[in-house]
């Protein structure tokens, strides 16, 4: 994004005088003092293998700030590093301290870290050299990537979570019940039913006869029963509560009349026959 | 002279061809120093063909009043007194954050200088550096001092255009705190940092940043323009420097025949604080059961229910609403105390505007609500709730009929039957008399 504007601008530029680097070295060093990695930083080309700083160990650079044409040692305004994490955004500026002679010298120890320095994810630091001045050319390089152990992200605000999508909940329901066998409920509804066998076994034997079932003052009354017993099989299927009780009054004042008809008659007729 | 002009620009606007109209109104006081007015012309008049109709007050005048008995006489302010230290009484802190909750946009720019809105500002989460130090960058390498920075817009940001080129600024940055409605609109260039007017040394750039705490102000990390937006709707822009919207910088080239962005960079900024675009609304809401199509006044657990929500995007060109299937991320809640379900809201294909989902009733009983929560930086909130009774089943809701019963229902049946049997033989049988009646003769 900004190389842009660099392009664009640099045909307009001034003919301002050129800064470089003198001697520009980093090391890696263990905490007793044996360097591990020790290697010059080049301005044009980033550092192909990345810098991997575990717990103990230190990171100096070293480099000295010239004019590029008389080789005198300046001191920028502006003498920058920074640390940028590409993938999670966070960035880092660190000033670097310059003698007015030039020189410039960077210690990065984790056991005390700087305090500019982003929180860290598995994503290496991309490090880069910032150096500004009003009186000559800026300055800007990528020195090389840096892995450091993980740190804590950085804080959140509590309600931030909610600007975001949200993870999805799901309900979990009851399981369904789980019922038994068929083969026992008919089983046991066969057992229900056996004493019916019993009867019809024994009625056969006795050969029960009912001579006035068909008379009209009788049958009317066995109907009504019937029609009891249909509207409570009704009720189970169907109806609500409000609607059975309709129906069962207006059936019930019915069968006062067919029930008085019917017992009246069985009454005559034992009293006509004593 | 004033309402002739007025008149002249209604008159104006009325005819013009190109007029992108607000959401919420179209009157804009602007409250500039006088002597300055003019520097901002290409801006203002950007505004005034739009159909706004601006009123320009100074600072310390007493009319028009920004809010009168509770209620606000514009619908949008500009505050591009950035240097004025004594207002006049009506424009305060406090009375800013008024209007705020009144659905009043605002603009303010802010300067080095100390002002009541430096402290207006630190209530926003936004943290100003010291007085009298502003943005300054070496890079790129130009002819304009190191105050004055060309700026390329972020391209994949919503607020603003595709292809903005680079903005002239020049100002303060501001180092944003961590509230979520506040987010950064235009970035500080990763090489920039504040210093000094009249220069600084390099030492105290460093014993800053060793000082801790908010030291060293640098780095892409600080924002140049800054929107928030308020709970209740209204918009704030925080501009780091009242330059950008002048016509000076609007003018200047960024490079060889390239104009700047200045001008497209005020009018988006303009454009989405008055609530022109990236605004929405929840027209109406329906639930019913999957198969239904009117609403139950209670369901039961559950059941499977479809909620729908019609949600539709302000059109600043023709000033209507029409339906958006633009968001791909809302959400459905369906809560009591705590979401109980949250699935995606997902737009329904076919139907622009309508967003649907089905899900089954969770098997709590209670009094639920149908949530939508939805936040995002830069657009509209949206917030609807629907209040719905769930009940557990009546008595016959429940499985029937099953078989495990089988026995029972045999075991009813047979009673039943049996009493009728019985009763029939009862009252049709005779009573048949015995052949040898031998307790009868005595």
């Amino acid at each position: 994004m900004f190389s842009l504007i660099h392009l664009l601008l640099l045909a307009v530029s001034a003919q301002a005088s050129l800064l470089t680097l003198q001697s520009p070295r980093f090391s890696v060093s263990d905490p007793t003092g044996t360097q591990i990695r020790s290697e010059p930083v080049s301005l044009v080309q980033k550092s192909s293998t990345p810098v991997n700083l575990t717990a103990n160990n230190v990171l100096k650079l070293t480099f000295q700030v010239v004019d590029k044409e008389t080789g005198k040692g300046v001191q920028p305004h502006q003498t920058f590093l920074r640390f940028y994490d590409e993938q999670s955004g966070e960035e880092g500026i660190q000033p670097v301290r310059v003698t007015p002679g030039g020189k410039a010298k960077f210690e990065l120890n984790l056991a005390r870290p700087p305090l500019s320095l982003p929180p860290t994810t598995d994503a290496p630091l991309k490090v880069s050299l910032i150096i500004g001045s009003s009186q000559y050319s800026p300055l800007s390089a990528e020195l090389f990537d840096l892995i450091l152990p993980l740190s804590h992200p950085a804080p959140v605000h509590p309600d931030e979570a909610s600007f975001h999508v949200l993870p999805e909940i799901k309900h979990t329901f009851r399981p369904e019940q789980k019922l038994p066998p068929r083969v026992i409920s008919a089983f046991f509804a066969g057992l229900v039913v056996a004493p019916w066998a019993v009867l019809l076994g024994l009625w056969s034997q006795i050969s029960p006869r009912a001579p006035h079932l068909f008379s009209p003052s009788i049958l009317p009354f066995v109907l009504s029963l019937g029609a009891f017993e249909g509207l409570l099989f009704w009720y189970w299927v169907d109806l609500k509560l409000g609607q059975v009780l309709l129906y069962g009054t207006i059936l019930g004042v019915f069968t006062i009349f067919t029930g008085k008809q019917a017992l009246a008659s069985i009454g005559n007729r034992r009293l006509n026959r004593k | 002279m004033l309402s002739f002009r007025r008149i002249f620009l209604l008159i104006a606007a009325v005819t013009s061809a190109v007029s992108a109209k607000s959401s919420t109104g179209d009157s804009v006081l602007v409250v500039v120093e006088p002597s300055r007015q003019n520097d901002y012309s290409i801006f203002f008049n950007g505004l005034k063909e739009k159909g706004y109709e601006l009123t320009f007050r100074a600072p310390k005048e007493e009319k028009p009043v920004i809010i009168q008995d509770d209620v606000p006489s514009f619908a949008h302010v500009i505050l591009f007194a950035s240097e004025t230290k004594n207002f006049a009484k009506d424009i305060t802190p406090q009375s800013l954050v008024e209007l705020l909750s009144l659905k009043t946009n605002l603009i303010i720019a802010l300067s080095t200088k100390q002002t009541p809105l430096s402290s207006l500002a630190a209530e926003f989460s936004i943290v100003l550096p010291p007085p009298g130090t502003p943005l300054v960058s070496y890079f790129p390498e130009r002819s304009e001092p190191p105050s004055v920075i060309p700026i390329a817009p972020d391209s994949s940001s919503s607020i603003l255009s595709k292809d903005i080129h680079p903005v002239w600024f020049s100002g303060v940055p501001m180092s944003l705190g961590n509230n979520p409605l506040l987010f950064p609109i235009l970035r500080a260039p990763a090489e920039s940092f504040a210093a000094e007017v009249d220069g600084g040394s390099a030492d105290a750039l460093v014993d800053s940043a060793e000082k801790g705490g908010e030291g060293l102000w640098a780095g892409s990390q600080l924002s140049v323009v800054t929107g928030f937006q308020a709970l209740g709707g209204a918009r704030v822009t925080w501009v780091g420097g009242v330059e950008l919207f002048s016509d000076e910088y609007a003018k200047k080239e960024v490079s060889k025949s390239v104009e700047s962005g200045n001008k497209k960079f005020a009018s988006d900024i303009a454009t989405w604080t008055f609530q022109e675009t990236l605004v929405l609304r929840i027209d109406r809401t329906e639930h019913h059961l999957v198969n239904a199509t009117s609403p139950k006044e209670h369901y039961t657990t559950g059941d499977e229910v479809e909620f729908a929500a019609y949600i539709s995007k302000f059109n600043p060109k023709t000033g209507k609403w029409d339906p958006c299937a633009c968001r791909k991320d809302i959400q459905l809640d369906f809560t009591m105390l705590d979401p109980h379900v949250r699935t995606a809201l997902p737009p329904v294909p076919g139907a622009p505007g309508k967003y649907g989902t089905a899900f089954r009733v969770p098997d709590r009983h209670g009094v639920f609500k149908f949530v939508i929560d939805y936040k995002r930086k830069g657009w509209t909130h949206l917030h609807s709730s629907t209040t719905v009774p769930v009940v557990p089943p009546r008595h016959d809701g429940y499985p029937r009929f099953l078989s495990a019963a089988w026995p029972y229902y045999a075991g009813a049946i047979s009673t039943s039957v049996a009493f009728l049997l019985f009763s029939a033989l009862w009252l049709a049988g005779d009573v048949r008399e015995m052949k040898k009646s031998k307790g009868k003769s005595e």
